[in-house]
């Protein structure tokens, strides 16, 4: 057959394939009929004719069946039957199929929207050459027992020239710049900026956009200013103007050219506090400009970035990096005195902190989606026992298994495919949702969208979902007895196999099992929530306003020679609280070097008297503030005095301690009076404060002191405003005052306490919405799965039922009958899922606060509630149960 | 299109097929009569397999199928032979005999 005449008889069998498919069917019926009358003819009776005609012929679907296939069209055209003959028995139970389909896509769209994320936040790689080769050098502080801190200026010195193992070796610290746009009247704006050694690029290995790198002779003091700005920059700011590179921009208090633009996306995630806005999104690179001199070894104030050469290990870096940090230690007793380095890989870091949080919400949505897929199971699973007789009936006209087995998996298909379809939509929503609630702690959430990948993962699950739902009815098919699935169908009254209706008892019991290990696992998270929320931050919050400045020292010198005599940065801040303090609706305002939830930086120090013990000393944290500080903030006096705006850079020096400091270094009581010294001064101790938990409200306070900010004077500080109503109301006003004092500083970093207080414990609440949320759906399901095999037992036992009752069983008796079956396999459920629970909230353990994973309460508040709405769930068919009416009941058989 | 001869049955009810045609034109129920007709009711056309022989001849060309009106006056599919069915049958037909001439030889050898 040519391929012309074969490609037309496919056309003519698609096109024609109804009006072919009744000549066949005429055809057959042609040749019974010539059949049967000649049979008459011989003498047979009409029954025995039509009988034999029959018999002899076999089974009349089979041949029509043979005959499609002798056609050459059959695949193609089976599978288009398949599906036609899927979506009609589908559309014929629209009840079924939109509860399986909105089921799994539930499911689905759970996992797809937690894996996008996931895949953003975990899996998606830096956008680096070689990243694997990335480490961060922390220095650490054996007194203090902390892991992650800066390095110092002279050790990045010498990690560069005394060790052989990194093939680049960078240095970086946030120089959040203003901008001076020169369009005449614009405010100034607060860049984020990074001031980084020339190898930065070369390390991470990204080249710019456009114009260079910075050279080794512009990082040093002296060179010629210039800059690198980003991607984002250069389109908001400079309108992608293609001669940005040379063109003179005003940063902070300098005129810098612009040599390059560098591609957005440069991230370096789990920077340690205070050098969080590294992180990402910078908008401008200066050189750093240092020398093994430029700044002394006991301040760190960088973070160093290294790339491995090729072939070594972390471990081998890490191996080389303590024996010098130990020979540091030797060289310099004063400032490494129990300081170690800590190479760490900077892929591991990227998800640091939130590891634990993802990975709880991963696997709950994979808790939802097992939950979902056994409830779909289950209901196919019932209706492949109510399709018994009709599967016994095609059996017997002689369709085949394999056509049979293909049409049930058609079914599968088509409500997998529906219900990935809409998943992918529930995805997209719940995306969005999950977006909307995220922390900015949740670091690359910027760019999160499906990608193919998700698309990828949901349709896979769908494929597999529709296997499944295909083979289990093909399993009960194969073992149907087809006499015996006629003979007991009546009507729809023969009773599952008991093994069957096992499994189903089985899978329900599961659902009730994983969704109480979701709901124990939402309760504690909810209770530890309450109980951060409950903690005593150690300040007011409402009506408080933060704002963040910074001064430049052009205009108001700060050099460290005349330390701490910096008149015009001290007059600066004080005019700007008096006429901040002089506006309406405005109770006090201050001015500090952190926000009382900010963590600030720690310095090494001595009580004088006691100069021995600072060799195994930690740190201490060194909050410098304005008198106004605790009228404002609202932190309490412990013992002694407050500041006064006496204690100035002439007057005697002094500080505050808070509880924690006094607690720990003077046990007895005696804190005020003692004096510290550091910074090459001793001060004395006037009071005691409260703790402000300013490491987040699930830390404990660690020991700080409050020197006045008149005696340790900074550039960069925060105002706080506490305000009579509305902290918000006031910014403009704010925003005019300072404008009036020096146009060219930028206010930025503008929160309300309240709303920083929530953000601090934001991945807590993050994570025990979404797990409240996947508890929900997956209690919703379950009952949806308790209520549907009860509701299929009532049917299924309405005969046994009406027998009872037509015998004189009280509808009482029947009624409870059902629900002790309900409630039997959920108090199963229950039990299993307290164990469950037991054994998986161990992943939780590190996200709750003030209880442990086997907390008794939540564990015995979720058991009753789940009893009580699985005998909701469960009362419903048994109502119907009792509604039967045993007449009706026993005539439909 | 390459036909398989391995299934000889199959083989065998398309050359019977085939045959019957070339006689006459006639309905799928004449072609089951007429075979067990001449052969005298040795050879019995399984009927359900008789149609999707009739499709799979059809679709090779060498039958051709038109609707008429069948002697009990009711509305019946006929086939006829085509042109390309007669070179088959002959073709067949051919290979036929030397298959059963070589049959017969090696059944009626003698011990040497």
């Amino acid at each position: 057959m040519s391929l012309r005449t074969r490609i037309a008889t496919r056309w003519r069998a698609l096109v024609a394939r109804a009006r072919e498919e009744q000549e066949l069917d005429e055809e057959l019926h042609f040749h019974l009929e010539m059949e049967m009358a000649a049979r008459l003819r011989a003498g047979m009776t009409p029954a025995a004719a039509r009988r034999t005609a029959l018999r002899d012929f076999g089974g009349l679907e089979r041949y029509k069946e043979e005959c499609r296939d002798a056609r050459g069209v059959s695949l193609l055209d089976a599978g288009v039957a398949d599906l036609r003959g899927a979506w009609r028995s589908l559309r014929n139970s629209p009840a079924f199929t939109s509860v399986v389909v909105l089921t799994l896509a539930l499911g689905i769209g759970a996992t797809t929207a937690i894996f996008t994320v996931v895949n953003a936040v975990l899996l998606r790689p830096l956008p680096y050459a070689e990243a694997g080769r990335l480490v961060m050098l922390w220095e650490n502080d054996r007194n203090s027992g902390t892991t992650r801190e800066p390095a110092s200026v002279p050790d990045y010195f010498d990690f560069r020239t005394r060790t052989h193992v990194f093939s680049h070796l960078a240095a970086l610290q946030p120089r959040p710049l203003s901008f001076t746009p020169s369009a005449p009247g614009a405010d100034a704006v607060q860049l984020n900026g990074a001031a980084v050694t020339h190898g930065f690029l070369a390390t991470l290995g990204v080249s710019p956009r456009l114009g260079r790198s910075f050279r080794p002779d512009e990082d040093v003091p002296g060179a010629p200013a210039v800059a690198l700005i980003s991607e984002r920059l250069w389109h908001s700011r400079f309108t992608s103007a293609p001669d940005i590179i040379g063109r003179s921009i005003v940063l902070g208090d300098s005129t810098r050219t612009v040599i390059g633009v560098l591609p957005d996306g440069i991230e370096l995630p789990g920077m340690p506090p205070g050098f969080a806005s590294l992180q990402r999104d910078v908008d401008v690179w200066v050189p750093l400009a240092a020398t093994p001199v430029s700044s002394p070894r006991e301040n760190h104030t960088i973070v160093v970035v290294g790339r491995l050469r090729d072939g070594v290990s972390p471990a081998a870096a890490q191996r080389e990096l303590a024996a010098l940090a130990a020979t540091l230690e030797v060289e310099h007793p004063r400032e490494n005195r129990a300081r170690g380095v800590f190479v760490e890989p900077l892929p591991a870091s990227l998800v640091r902190g939130i590891r634990p949080a993802l990975a709880v919400l991963l696997a709950a949505s994979a808790l939802v989606l097992l939950i979902a897929c056994a409830n779909a199971a289950n209901l196919l699973l019932a209706r492949a026992v109510t399709r018994r007789r009709e599967v016994a009936v095609r059996l017997a006209l002689g369709a085949g298994m394999r056509r049979l087995a293909q049409q049930l998996f058609a079914e599968g298909l088509l409500l997998s495919m529906a219900a990935a379809t809409l998943g992918v939509g529930i995805a997209a929503l719940g995306l969005r949702a999950l977006l909307a609630l995220a922390p900015a702690s949740i670091p690359r959430l910027a760019h999160v969208a499906i990608d193919p990948r998700v698309l990828g993962m949901a349709l896979g699950i769908a494929v597999l979902v529709s296997m499944t739902f295909g083979l289990l009815p093909l399993v009960m098919a194969r073992r149907l007895d087809v006499q015996d699935a006629l003979r007991s169908a009546g009507g729809r009254g023969g009773s599952a196999a008991p093994a069957q209706q096992r499994f189903r008892n089985a899978l329900v019991v599961a659902e009730v099992a994983l969704s109480v290990v979701l709901v124990i696992g939402a309760g504690l998270l909810i209770r530890s929530v309450w109980s951060l929320r409950g903690v005593d931050p150690g300040f007011q919050a409402a009506g408080l306003l933060r704002l963040q400045y910074q001064l430049p020292a052009s205009r108001y010198p700060q050099s460290m020679a005349t330390f701490p005599h910096w008149p015009r940065l001290s007059a600066f801040h004080q005019e700007l609280i008096r006429r901040v303090e002089a506006m309406p609706g405005v109770e006090s305002a201050s001015v500090s070097a952190n926000d009382p939830l900010e963590a600030g930086f720690t310095n090494s120090f001595l009580i004088v008297g006691r100069e021995a013990e600072a060799e195994h000393q930690a740190e201490i944290y060194i909050r410098s503030v304005s008198p106004s500080y605790f009228r404002t903030a609202g932190v309490a006096l412990r013992r002694g005095r407050l500041l006064s705006d006496q204690d100035d850079a002439s007057a005697p020096a002094v500080l505050l301690i808070n509880e924690a400091g006094a607690r720990k270094y003077f046990p007895h009581g005696d804190a005020v009076g003692q004096q510290l010294r550091f910074w090459g001064q001793a001060r004395r101790i006037v009071g005691v404060v409260a703790d402000e938990k300013f490491e987040g409200p699930g830390a404990e306070t660690p020991p700080a002191v409050y020197p006045p900010l008149w005696q340790v004077p900074l550039p960069a500080v925060s105002l706080l405003v506490r305000t009579r109503s509305d902290p918000m109301g006031v910014l403009p006003q704010v925003r005019a005052v300072t404008r009036d004092l020096d146009p060219q500083v930028a206010l930025y970093g503008v929160t309300t306490m309240d709303d920083a207080l929530s953000q601090s414990i934001g991945k807590q609440r993050f994570t025990m919405r979404l797990l409240g949320a996947f508890a929900m759906l997956a209690l919703l399901l379950a009952m949806i799965g308790v209520h549907g095999t009860l509701s299929y037992a009532v049917t299924q036992r309405s005969r046994e039922m009406g027998i009872r009752m037509a015998l004189g069983a009280q509808r009482s008796a029947v009624h409870f009958m059902i629900l002790r079956q309900g409630m039997l396999l959920s108090l199963l459920g229950i039990a299993a899922g307290v164990v469950g629970a037991l054994a998986a909230t161990r992943l939780l353990r590190s996200l709750l606060y003030g209880l442990t994973a086997t907390d008794f309460v939540t564990y015995v508040a979720v058991s009753t509630i789940i009893a009580v709405v699985s005998a909701l769930a469960s009362v419903l068919p048994a109502r119907r149960a009792t509604g039967i009416d045993p007449a009706v009941t026993l005539r439909a058989e | 299109m390459a036909t398989s001869n391995a299934d000889v049955l199959q083989g065998t009810l398309d050359l019977l097929i085939l045959k019957a045609l070339s006689l006459e034109p006639m309905h799928g129920w004449g072609v089951a009569q007429r075979i067990q007709q001449i052969s005298r009711a040795v050879l019995q056309v399984n009927q359900g397999s008789l149609y999707p022989a009739l499709r799979r001849l059809e679709d090779r060309g060498w039958i051709a199928a038109k609707w008429g009106t069948s002697e009990n006056n009711r509305r019946a599919r006929y086939y006829r032979l085509t042109s390309t069915g007669r070179a088959q049958l002959q073709q067949e037909t051919e290979s036929w005999e030397r298959f059963m001439l070589a049959v017969q030889r090696v059944l009626r050898a003698q011990p040497v």
